[in-house]
């Protein structure tokens, strides 16, 4: 649900070609997205999980999956190593 | 010139409201009304967000509503991109309250999520990274600089009830002056949300429903007045020198050519005369102009009992023997108070009484309170009058008084 609810925001918010996310190298950076739209692509992130993600920044100079990844090593950290259920509609 | 207004979605639909008398003012939205039953308020005849380009929709409805009126006046000049004269092309903004209905939101947000406990894992201390950006009082300015790449300064003017009046004053010098050479000024408010509509209600100012007819609640210049209606909306005016004008072959609507500005420097919210004709006869001077020479006003006019008589007689005081043969009206009678977005939406209208000859009434004022004694036009417009000139009066809490002189531009 992690990556569902990442890519949902990159297709409907910031117009990324769905067919993008089948690339097995892709990089976060191959997004184009400059940093008011890193903060507000984690804030998808953020509102349902009740945290700030750390230095969003470095994001930048990974892979998409090694960028889900991290964000879900820090969901857990944050929920005594659970990761909490998911879903696509935000409370917002 | 653009505008969308409680009277109507473009410049033109509001002034054919205006003139046909219509009042926009109605019922609070439910979430306002359960809290206060009592108020009403004036809202924009059109959902600005379904306006524009979805790349717009999470921007505050203050700046939302400054693109759609920017877009319709820079298309009525003929510009739809970043000019070539770019760095000579200003943004300027008057805005009263910013981002009220972000404000509100986060507010909202942050105690809802304190208190609900249905949803645990959220935290009520994790914003929307945009909220700044969103909420802040210079957005509209930004964005529609960002909109057609305008490099001249983007500036934004605070003053409360009087902001885009200083806006367009300001502008107005700036390109007389030499520092530029066009300027697209904005005036925007969209405040009516429940906090700060609870603060509003909390000045003793707003008005109480008409029992008659709710809509024809502001009741300006009126014996039986009880105060003003907060409206909601933008407007926005395309200001170019006369040689920048000539080379792009455009005809002018008219020529803005007086600006007064003064400041009570004694009361919060109460007007004072004497700085109220300052600032009018300094617009007049700043034209080169009597006041005979001025056929139509827009008063300030907000149906506050100490509003109304202090600016008839600022009025009677600058225009003298004048003052018989001038008319004045309050528009707001019908569009009420857009605070921040007021100046400019006024002194639009007042162009285009210029423009067409044609001039809105003081719609309601069924029973005029005799201490107010001017030609208020009252109830229903004035067609097929000459107009050569107009003045615009706003003035704001806080002090502040401004006037504008526009007239019909002779080549």
């Amino acid at each position: 649900m992690l990556e569902e609810i990442v890519k949902t925001y990159l297709v409907n918010a910031k117009h990324i070609d769905p067919a993008k996310f089948d690339q097995p190298k892709l990089q976060v950076s191959d997004f184009g997205l400059d940093s008011l739209d890193m903060v507000e692509m984690l804030f998808e992130v953020e509102d349902r999980c009740g945290f700030q993600l750390n230095d969003p920044m470095r994001y930048l100079d990974m892979s998409f999956a090694d960028m889900l990844a991290d964000i879900e090593s820090q969901i857990r950290a944050n929920n005594n190593g659970v990761l909490p259920a998911l879903t696509l509609e935000s409370g917002r | 010139m653009g505008a969308i207004s409680p009277l109507g979605a473009d410049r033109h639909q509001t002034f054919a409201a205006a003139l046909a008398g219509n009042c926009a003012i109605r019922a609070a939205a439910p979430e306002v009304a359960k809290w206060l039953p009592h108020v009403v308020v004036a809202p924009a005849a059109a959902n600005p967000e379904q306006l524009l380009d979805s790349k717009y929709a999470a921007l505050d409805r203050a700046t939302q509503l400054a693109l759609v009126a920017a877009h319709e006046a820079m298309t009525e000049a003929g510009i739809s991109g970043k000019p070539e004269d770019a760095h000579r092309f200003g943004v300027y903004a008057g805005v009263g309250f910013g981002g009220a209905q972000t404000v509100d939101s986060l507010y909202e947000r942050f105690y809802t999520l304190l208190h609900d406990t249905s949803q645990p894992g959220r935290n009520p201390t994790v914003m929307h990274p945009l909220s700044v950006p969103r909420m802040m009082a210079n957005a509209p300015a930004a964005l529609v600089s960002m909109r057609y790449g305008l490099n001249g300064p983007s500036n934004t003017y605070s003053v409360a009830c009087a902001s885009s009046a200083v806006a367009l004053g300001e502008a107005f010098r700036a390109i007389r002056d030499g520092y530029l050479d066009a300027a697209v000024v904005l005036g925007t408010e969209a405040m009516l949300t429940p906090g700060a509509l609870m603060a509003w209600n909390a000045l003793r100012v707003m008005a109480r429903p008409n029992v008659t007819d709710p809509a024809r609640s502001c009741r300006p210049f009126s014996k039986d007045r009880n105060g003003f209606v907060l409206g909601e909306g933008a407007a926005a005016i395309v200001l170019e020198s006369e040689a920048r004008a000539r080379a792009r072959s455009r005809q002018a609507l008219s020529e803005l050519c007086g600006y007064g500005c003064s400041s009570d420097a004694d009361h919060l919210t109460a007007p004072s005369s004497a700085e109220q004709v300052r600032a009018m006869r300094q617009a007049l001077a700043d034209a080169d102009m009597q006041p005979a020479q001025i056929q139509y006003l827009n008063a300030h006019g907000t149906a506050t009992d100490a509003g109304d008589v202090v600016e008839t007689q600022s009025i009677r005081t600058v225009f003298g023997d004048a003052a018989d043969g001038l008319a004045v009206s309050s528009t707001k009678s019908m569009h009420g108070h857009l605070i921040g977005a007021s100046g400019i939406l006024e002194f639009a209208i007042s162009v285009m009484a210029l423009e067409q000859g044609a001039l809105p009434p003081t719609a309601t004022l069924e029973v005029p309170d005799p201490r107010c004694d001017l030609d208020f036009v009252p109830l229903t417009a004035r067609r097929n009058v000459g107009v050569e000139a107009v003045m615009s009066n706003s003035f704001a809490f806080g002090g502040s008084n401004v006037s504008l002189v526009a007239r019909r531009y002779r080549a």
